[in-house]
């Protein structure tokens, strides 16, 4: 893929800018044990995975949106937050923390929507050549793992701005940890069809095991290079 | 895929009078140069009378004629200096494209020389003898003479051992499925263990009457194949020259002739390719063939073989035949189907080994029953290839008289595996050639089976010695008759095993004697041994060096292709300006009239180019005669294509590297860029993998979508919401009607289990569903309106696009929906009291009707259509092209922003009839879905600027290769529907019946191909410069990605050669590749190139030229 360059913001006049983490060490630290606690995770539950993908894929439903809405409600900015992550917080001028309830319901929010997307998601998989007739339980659990990685953080961190909407599904948003995660995440999954067709025979290449290993690896890398590498940079297509 | 350089654009020198310094193409100078122009065109006053719609528009473009053109220079003769211009500017359109046909005639050359080059390495050929042996005449003298010799009755060439004879095939019983296997905790048994112990025991506890040994097939390992080398006892090699290609039926001397005249009687039971092999070889009455390409189903034809033998073997019935054949295929349907491993290998073989139990029970003495495999199968249960697995099968003779031996004690217990003691396959033709008194068939390789006539005791080797002496004779007299028809010396041929011959001779002269007998045996086996041996290298050795050349000429090809393309390539959209291109035409103008015609440059490199493949063919012509000395063991023509070849190709790149400055960055630059270059080569690698080859369909599903999520984003990215609204529209269209015509499945065998065809009724069917009939029908009501919608889009379903898009085009579409549902009726005799040909009679006109109104009716439309478009001159402003009459008057041309695009589509209508009306009813689905595919994909390709990259003509390339599969097709040789000859025609006819089955077979890429001009010309207004250098460039990227993919595919056949899955993989694949560069090649220039003159040629008759 072409490397990003540099904004030349030539089609959304709004500038928007990179999101930060929240300006507290617990929030740099959790972001980096994030991706860890997620790959040594997804390492584990491997062997099950590939042995019984519905019911492994079900089960770990709850601990990865945990682990998504804890790394969201410690490090990101939830959507509305008035903390400008770029300008210190005036002592005194609001209250740094936001208030619990607010953020309990951005998480529920973003939750809500993310399942919604899911059947979105599924049918993009489905379009792709993903089974049809069979297999609609592992299509629809494989998008729920993307939309828990790639849409719960993007609606936590930018709501229902329809502007931004258009600028993430342009692909266009500035890359930041959050952005490159997700476009990580996608391309993981559109790599991790290759291997399907190759008659190794192994257990692994069943439906969707590769898709869903696509796509957590791909969240991994998307969230390094995004957060450190690409940060600010724009995908331009042409 | 390269950044085009820096290069001087052919505006140039226009515009060097005015502005000397002015940078080209740049929007500023050009704006600076309207004003001059601006001021200029002011002082023009003439009018001038409009004679026809071109006057009137040329007139309108410039607001009159040009008043400069007087007195400048003498040849006026009356007519304006704009006209002069625009004749001038028409001759060298003519005249360039000449030079680009020159050039796409040049590359086609190149890639059937190539290709031409490979293949004359890769495919093995051998030819095809027409001799047969005769019973009265033996090669050489008998030996012995005996009562009767050289009549059937008592034995032809050898005295006969048997009167009659069945022959079983159980397909694929691989050797180790008859030997007992001793179970342990290491190797533990598999199901296909010991489960058919009678034919070991039969040969071990009675040796007199049995022998079973390892029977080793020559590859491909394929049913057909191993027929064929079973009953001519040659060597199988994929294409046997001089044969049929098309028909099946052997034509060469074999088994089944020799015993047809010698008026045996023959029975055959099972597998139809027997029947389609030799065709009316066997007894109608009582033979029962089934087909054998459900691998799916494990028992119907065995239980009609099982059925049907045993009534045939008792008594009361023996007197009807004299050999029968026998064949299963349940074994080899339960491997293909589960695997070896299975329990339903387990029952098969149980069932196998009580038939032929019962089978010897029923036998009489006089009877020899044979029982083989044809070959074995891999671990899968599947076979075609050369693995150990696959080669090794079983033989199995047995006779109720004590007749076979062993020539030493410990040969009494069959072989342990199949290492031990092999045999050929061909040794099964001469052998029962002389068993049952018949001559050997004259292509003969094999040598007699030493069990078969060892004697009981081992120890006849008279008879042994004569009947190797014999064999050795027929295989002498059979290489001699190919040397003289491959017009070799046989002397010459390294290793001739003459001196082998000669000796053998020499050892049997003290005839009589036990000990010479001995010797002789062993020195006539050691010569057939050897002859076997030389004809395996000479058949079955890739020429590799003349593999290499031709993938030599395809690479050169493919890097002239691609820097013509990057040479050629523009770097975006010209500013689109009215105003400007009025001043730039002023400022033609001026010049002009000064006499700066020569200022007129060539649009494109192709001159050059040709010109330097022209310059190199006459150099290599004069290199020719010095190479030729030194090397003259070549075939002549060979050799001069192949000079030619390389040498034009080097004056091309040559011509090419010194046009250039620089080398740019040969990496794509955007994103678009690097999808095409993905796209083509992770498919092009991926043909090195037999499972991308096999999921090619669903491959070009996933690049396909993936191209429309790509530009679902970028139109999200427009800033114009009806633009955007417009963008995902199409996106999502071009997606979901990939993904609805991927429903349309023909699925080929390595599929299987993971794919259902949908393509005919049912997977072993190949006639339509009564439901399937109903697409032509919904295509015809529901296509016109698709296209008309994206006509009015532009306001230009205007001109003919209306007559011949609702009423031709429907009409015709209508004619093949009656035709097929003529056809259902006629396949499922819906009339059963019509008369049987009546049917065909009335479907085979309407046929021909359709293609006449398609190629005949079409082209003449086409090539007289004036443009889409409608010109009235009302006075209020409606939207739409407005320009205004410089006396005032409002004039709205209709259609004007695509008057090359909706002209052109015309051509690709007509095409597209005519590929339609080859398809069967769901292909007749497929095809329209492409149809509407590439109009989605011109409308993203327009709203996304992406008309200049070269991602189009790759997604066109997708497209056309897509669709072939959707249209009931695989990249095997069983895939082609050879009966599309037959839709126009009662008969086949030359060269009709294989263009009919090339529309077939390849209609989606030619449709591809001949769309190729429309990414350019689409929504491309009137005198738009540079649209042959664009179309030019466009077929170039096409092209190159077919190029590409048959350069990898010859690359990859080349490489794995020897690979198990050559012939059922990377062969077919490879030829299907090629075939369709060639194709597309041809469609380029015939249809593409030859339609794009007729279209520029129209339109610039009305409008001007740009």
């Amino acid at each position: 893929m072409a490397s990003p360059s540099p904004s030349k913001n030539t089609v959304t006049t709004k500038t928007s800018l990179p999101v930060e983490l929240l300006p507290t060490d617990l929030a740099r630290i959790v972001s980096q044990a994030h991706p860890a606690l997620l790959l040594s995770a997804y390492y584990l539950r491997f062997p099950a995975l590939v042995a019984d993908p519905v019911s492994t894929l079900l089960n770990s439903l709850l601990p990865l949106a945990t682990i998504q809405i804890a790394y969201a409600v410690i490090c990101l900015p939830a959507v509305g937050s008035t903390l400008k992550p770029v300008k210190k917080a005036k002592p005194g001028s609001k209250k740094i923390p936001e208030p619990s309830t607010a953020r309990g319901l951005t998480v529920f929010y973003a939750l809500v929507l993310s399942i919604v997307s899911v059947p979105v998601l599924a049918a993009i998989q489905v379009l792709f050549g993903a089974p049809v007739t069979t297999h609609i339980p592992h299509t629809l659990l494989s998008s729920t793992h993307i939309a828990l990685l790639a849409i719960f953080p993007l609606i936590y961190v930018h709501g229902s701005d329809g502007e931004k909407w258009r600028e993430i599904a342009s692909v266009y948003s500035p890359i930041d940890e959050v952005f490159g995660a997700s476009v990580g995440c996608f391309l993981g999954a559109w790599l991790g069809a290759v291997p399907i067709p190759l008659d190794w025979d192994r257990e692994w290449q069943k439906w969707p095991v590769t898709i869903v290993t696509g796509a957590y690896a791909g969240y991994m890398v998307g969230k390094l290079a995004g957060g450190w590498l690409w940060k600010g940079k724009r995908i331009e297509f042409d | 895929m390269a950044d085009p350089p820096p290069r001087a654009p052919e505006s140039k020198k226009v515009y060097e009078p005015v502005i000397p310094k002015a940078a080209p193409g740049n929007y500023n100078s050009i704006a600076a140069q309207y004003a001059r122009a601006k001021a200029a065109k002011e002082k023009e006053e003439r009018e001038r009378e409009e004679r026809n719609v071109g006057g009137i528009l040329t007139g309108f473009g410039l607001g009159g004629g040009d008043g400069k053109g007087r007195g400048g220079n003498g040849k006026g003769d009356g007519k304006g200096t704009f006209e002069r211009l625009n004749e001038v500017k028409e001759l060298r359109f003519k005249g360039e494209w000449g030079w680009v046909v020159g050039f796409w005639v040049w590359l086609l050359c190149i890639h059937a020389a190539g290709l031409y080059f490979f293949t004359k390495g890769f495919l093995l050929t051998r030819l095809v003898l027409e001799e047969k042996s005769s019973c009265t005449e033996p090669p050489i003298s008998l030996s012995t003479q005996y009562q009767g010799a050289g009549t059937p009755e008592a034995g032809c060439w050898h005295p006969k051992t048997f009167e009659k004879a069945v022959v079983i095939i159980i397909d694929a019983l691989r050797y180790d499925f008859t030997v007992p296997f001793k179970n342990s905790t290491d190797t533990p048994s598999q199901a296909f263990h010991n489960a058919l112990p009678f034919l070991y025991e039969t040969a071990e506890k009675q040796p007199g009457n049995a022998f079973l040994l390892p029977f080793i097939a020559d590859p491909p390992t394929t049913t057909l194949q191993r027929l064929k080398g079973l009953t001519t006892g040659t060597l199988p090699t994929f294409i046997d020259a001089g044969s049929n290609f098309a028909g099946t039926a052997i034509e060469e001397d074999n088994l089944l002739m020799q015993m047809k005249d010698a008026g045996r009687r023959l029975v055959h039971l099972g597998d139809d390719t027997w029947t389609a092999l030799f065709p009316g070889y066997f007894e109608e009455e009582i033979s029962r063939a089934y087909d054998s390409f459900n691998v799916w189903d494990l028992h119907t034809v065995d239980n009609g073989v099982v059925e049907h033998i045993m009534p045939l073997l008792s008594p009361a019935r023996r007197g009807e035949w004299d050999v029968m054949f026998a064949h299963f295929l349940g074994v080899d349907h339960a491997g293909h189907r589960y695997g070896p491993n299975h329990p339903a290998m387990t029952a098969k073989l149980e069932q196998m080994d009580a038939v032929l139990t019962e089978v010897v029970d029923a036998l009489d003495d006089q009877t020899l029953l044979v029982v083989m495999g044809d070959h074995g199968m891999d671990g899968k249960g599947d076979h075609g290839g050369e693995s150990d697995d696959e080669v090794q099968a079983a033989l199995w003779m047995y006779s109720k008289k004590d007749v076979f031996g062993r020539t030493k004690l410990d040969y009494r217990i069959p072989p342990a595996t199949a290492k031990e003691r092999p045999v050929n396959q061909i040794d099964l033709v001469p052998t029962l050639a002389l068993l049952l008194g018949l001559p050997i068939p004259f292509n003969n390789l094999g040598r007699p089976i030493e069990e078969a006539f060892a004697g009981v005791k081992g120890n006849t080797w008279e008879n042994l010695g004569a009947v190797a002496r014999m064999t050795a004779a027929g295989i002498k007299r059979y290489q001699a008759a190919y040397y003289v028809a491959r017009g070799v010396d046989e002397s010459t041929v390294d290793g001739s095993p003459k001196a082998l011959w000669e000796t053998a001779v020499t050892t049997l002269a003290g005839t009589g004697k036990q000990q010479n007998w001995q010797d002789g045996y062993a020195t006539f086996l050691a010569f057939q041994e050897e002859t076997l041996r030389i004809c395996r290298s000479l058949w079955a050795r890739f020429d590799v060096p003349c593999m290499i050349l031709g993938i030599s000429i395809l690479a050169g090809g493919v890097l002239a292709l691609m820097m013509y393309a990057s040479g050629n390539s523009d770097d975006g959209d010209a500013i689109d300006d009215p105003e400007l291109d009025r001043a730039e035409l002023q400022l033609e103008l001026d010049n002009f009239a000064k006499g700066n015609a020569s200022a007129l440059e060539d649009e494109t490199t192709t001159r050059t180019l040709f010109r330097g493949a022209l310059m190199g063919s006459f150099l290599g012509a004069l290199l020719c005669p010095t190479i030729w000395v030194m090397n003259r063991s070549e075939n002549v023509l060979d050799f001069g294509l192949a000079v030619g070849a390389i040498s034009s190709l080097v004056g091309v790149l040559y011509q090419d590297m010194r046009r250039r400055m620089s080398f740019g960055n040969p990496l794509p630059t955007t994103i678009w860029g690097w999808l095409a270059v993905i796209f083509t080569v992770s498919q092009s690698i991926g043909f090195a993998s037999n499972s991308y080859t096999i999921w090619e369909d669903s491959i070009l599903l996933f690049f396909l979508g993936t191209f429309g999520v790509a530009s679902a984003f970028s139109s999200l990215r427009l800033e114009n919401a009806a633009d955007r609204a417009l963008g995902i529209y199409h996106s999502v269209a071009f997606i979901a009607l990939g993904w609805l015509a991927s429903f349309s499945k023909l699925c080929r065998e390595e599929q299987m289990p993971y794919c259902r065809s949908t393509y005919y009724a049912s997977a072993t069917s190949s006639t339509s569903a009564p439901w399937q009939l109903l697409i032509p029908f919904v295509v015809a009501a529901v296509l016109p309106a698709i296209i008309k919608s994206f006509y009015t889009g532009s306001r230009s379903y205007e001109g003919l696009a209306p007559a011949w898009i609702s009423w031709a085009f429907r009409f015709g579409l209508v004619l093949s929906a009656v035709f097929w549902t003529l056809d259902a009726a006629d396949d499922g005799e819906w009339f059963p009291n019509l008369p049987s040909t009546l049917l065909k009679n009335i479907r085979v006109p309407i046929a021909q009707t359709g293609f006449a109104l398609a190629l005949v009716a079409g082209s003449i439309a086409f090539g007289y259509a004036p443009p889409c478009i409608s010109i009235s001159t009302t006075a209020a402003p409606t939207p739409g092209s407005q320009i205004t009459n410089s006396s005032g008057a409002l004039v709205t041309i209709l259609g004007y922003a695509n008057a090359h695009g909706s002209r052109y589509l015309l051509l690709v209508i007509n095409i597209l009839l005519c590929v339609l009306m080859v398809q069967k009813p769901m292909g007749a689905g497929a095809i329209s879905i492409m149809a509407w595919q590439i109009l989605t994909l011109l409308e993203i390709l327009d709203l996304l600027s992406l008309a200049s990259s070269p991602i189009g003509p790759i997604i066109l390339g997708l497209l056309g290769s897509f669709h072939f599969f959707k249209t009931g097709h695989q990249a095997t040789l069983a895939s082609i529907q050879w009966e599309s000859a037959f839709i126009p025609l009662h008969t086949i006819r030359y060269p009709w019946s294989p263009i009919l089955v090339a529309l077939n077979s390849f209609g989606a890429q030619m449709l591809a191909a001949s769309a190729v001009p429309l990414l350019v010309l689409w929504k491309q207004k009137p005198r738009r410069k540079g649209l042959l250098r664009s179309v030019v460039t466009a077929l170039s990227w096409h092209v190159a990605y077919y190029a590409v993919v048959s350069l990898a595919t010859t690359m990859w056949a080349g490489h794995l050669r020897r690979h198990l899955m050559l012939y059922r993989i990377f062969s077919p694949k490879f030829m299907m590749a090629a075939l369709v560069l060639v194709v597309v090649d041809f469609i380029g220039i015939a249809v593409a190139l030859v339609g794009l003159r007729f279209n520029s040629l129209s339109v610039g008759e009305v409008f001007g030229w740009g």
